[in-house]
């Protein structure tokens, strides 16, 4: 009886002991999530472009935020070689260009950008390269809130209003 | 109980279960607060590591801004991941395809930990490099749009630094949770052994004492010490041992006074009797003279005036041995010689068949030798039947004589009752011709004999034929000591 509880006794104290000497050291984790990622300042202009279908940012470098009209003719222009070397491409057609200066509205609230060319027949993914990149400049401008929604307006009609999908 | 046995039975006693429980408590406290404290340890000495690292990337990666050109090219990479890469680790930076790495070495990251960067968290990771423990930190570059949005730049960095100090510390602690465990649990099986000793010492003596009052040592008495339970336990035996003594005392008296009594009592008797078988003597002479009745009645005075003178002997010589005043007188005899003499003496010679093998010595006193033996033939032919055997043998130190009849033998009722004093063993006959003392006699005459802490016997018992078998057993070289007469 003695002998029966002793032996567990002494089981226990080996299977803690186990246990104890098992979980020593630093033991791998699981991935453990901190705050967001760290924000910094860009000293460019940013254009969106499309790479594996993606929308995606690229940065030139410039002297001055140029206004927004002019980042659209940057956009418009298409991407450069290096660009196209890492797999760049855009869906903007190179003949449509601002006519105008990029306006404010009120009703819808936002902003509006009067286009040379035809803004119906433009895929979802240039009309989302545009608005983005018309945003972020007017952002950079100091003119107008990032999640503005943008209407784009052409001879043929409008498209929008829509905000920039990328956050 | 074999001494293994019994040694098995104390290891798994008192102390070992002591030992067990001290130990037992002493290793589960420490196991439980040095492993608590160690894993709480652990816990802060990563949580700290893990934390400066993770703010020393963020600060260098605040040094980093503003960013000039996107995409990056593989120069601006490597540029970025050797600049992240220090002494403490190396960077591990991603652009898409692109990637950059400080050092050539295999980057351990993880499909989960790059979900969770893309996601656009800080996120980290503890992982086994090659037995080693490393911290894997990784997070986007996001850039500031105005209005507390970012949007993200596509540039991942990864820091791949090793926990190989903080493994070294956590060692350290174990080491010394461990060297604390074994320390804790000497202390606690030297202080299980220090209990021990403290309760089994009074148990111990308690064992001894008692021991020592059932061997007849009735002033045995135990020191009280303290006030707890087994302080009472040594009290109670005091106070037991205590009564016990007092009784026994009082039962001693009283027997001694009803010993001197009959003591007394025949000795008192001796002289009047002198005198009466002085008379008897005349009167048996007288006897066949006196007519009639008055001749009867003076043969029956005389044979109950020997009857009596006889008793009276029988009972002075038992309390003899009942005040231990009955002595040996030894000679050295020829054993077979002294029996022939008893039996010639009472002209038995021819009626015993005698088995004695002469040239047996022995240092015995030759007259309780002879009361012995006359005792045990005449009762033969009192209640058992011809032939009466008397058989003489000798071994290295014991002389055996055996006085066997071919009666009935013994009653086994009667047996354990034969040497007792005045015990009939035919009830119905109230008198019997001896004095009912004979063979109680006999048997303290047979332990009188003692040598080297042996006494001589006497042992009644029936042969496998039928009849009765008185065995005498004596030392050959019995001892004169101070003896005192066994008690029945």
């Amino acid at each position: 009886m003695t002998g029966r509880r002793a032996t567990r006794a002494l089981l226990a104290g080996g299977a803690l002991l186990a246990l104890l000497s098992a979980s020593c050291g630093v033991r791998p984790s699981g991935v453990i999530n901190g705050g967001p990622a760290p924000v910094g300042q860009s000293a460019g202009v940013g254009v969106y472009l499309v790479r594996h279908g993606e929308l995606e940012l690229t940065m030139r470098q410039s002297g001055a935020q140029p206004a927004p009209a002019e980042t659209l003719k940057l956009l418009v222009a298409g991407p450069d070689e290096a660009e196209r070397d890492q797999g760049f491409t855009s869906e903007v057609p190179a003949d449509l260009l601002p006519v105008a200066a990029v306006t404010a509205t009120t009703d819808p609230p936002g902003l509006a950008v009067t286009m040379s060319g035809a803004v119906t027949t433009l895929s979802a993914t240039a009309v989302d390269q545009i608005v983005c990149t018309v945003t972020d400049a007017v952002a950079a401008n100091g003119q107008g809130a990032v999640y503005s929604p943008v209407t784009l307006i052409g001879p043929d009609g409008t498209r929008g209003p829509r905000r920039c999908p990328i956050k | 109980m074999s001494g293994w046995r019994r040694a098995a039975a104390r290891a798994s006693g008192l102390r070992l279960r002591l030992l067990l429980a001290f130990a037992l408590l002493g290793l589960t406290t420490t196991a439980v607060v040095a492993s608590g404290s160690y894993f709480q340890a652990r816990r802060v000495i990563l949580q700290q590591a893990q934390d400066a690292a993770v703010v020393s990337l963020t600060n260098e990666l605040a040094t980093i801004y503003p960013l000039h050109k996107l995409p990056p090219t593989q120069r601006d990479l490597d540029m970025l991941a050797q600049r992240l890469s220090g002494r403490d680790g190396y960077a591990v930076v991603f652009y898409h395809d692109l990637r950059a790495q400080g050092l050539t070495v295999a980057d351990p990251l993880t499909p989960e930990l790059r979900q969770a960067v893309r996601n656009g968290r800080v996120a980290w990771q503890r992982v086994s490099r090659d037995g080693e423990p490393v911290l894997l930190i990784g997070t986007q570059l996001r850039i500031d749009r105005s209005g507390g949005a970012s949007r993200p730049s596509g540039i991942e960095v990864y820091t791949v630094r090793s926990l190989v100090p903080e493994q070294q510390s956590i060692d350290r602690l174990a080491t010394l949770a461990w060297v604390t465990g074994g320390l804790s649990l000497a202390l606690a099986v030297l202080l299980a052994l220090l209990a021990a000793r403290g309760v089994l010492r009074p148990v111990r003596e308690l064992g001894r004492a008692a021991q020592r009052l059932g061997e007849g040592d009735l002033t045995t008495r135990l020191t009280v010490r303290g006030s707890d339970e087994l302080a009472d336990v040594a009290r109670t035996f005091n106070d037991t041992a205590g009564t016990l003594e007092r009784q026994v005392g009082e039962l001693r008296r009283m027997e001694a006074d009803a010993r001197r009594f009959v003591a007394d009592v025949s000795h008192e008797l001796r002289t009047p009797l002198a005198a009466m078988t002085a008379v008897t003597d005349v009167l048996d002479e007288e006897a066949d003279r006196l007519p009639g009745d008055a001749g009867r009645a003076a043969r029956l005075v005389s044979e109950e005036t020997q009857n009596l003178t006889r008793l009276v002997n029988d009972l002075i010589e038992v309390s003899r041995f009942d005040s231990g005043t009955a002595r040996l007188a030894l000679d050295d005899i020829d054993v077979a010689a002294a029996v022939t003499a008893t039996l010639r003496a009472r002209g038995w010679i021819d009626r015993v068949h005698a088995e004695l093998p002469p040239g047996i010595i022995a240092r015995l006193d030759p007259r309780r030798l002879d009361v012995i033996v006359a005792n045990l033939v005449g009762n033969a032919f009192r209640h058992g039947a011809v032939p009466v055997t008397v058989r003489l043998h000798a071994e290295p130190d014991w002389i055996v004589i055996e006085v066997a009849d071919h009666g009935p033998g013994l009653d086994p009722d009667v047996l354990p009752h034969v040497f007792d004093r005045f015990y009939k063993a035919e009830t119905a006959r109230t008198r019997s011709e001896g004095s009912g003392l004979g063979l109680a006699i006999a048997w303290e005459n047979a332990r009188l004999h003692r040598s080297a802490g042996q006494r001589g016997s006497l042992v009644a018992g029936n042969a496998s034929t039928g009849g009765a078998v008185f065995t005498l057993r004596l030392p050959r070289a019995a001892a004169d000591q101070a003896a005192t007469g066994g008690v029945r």
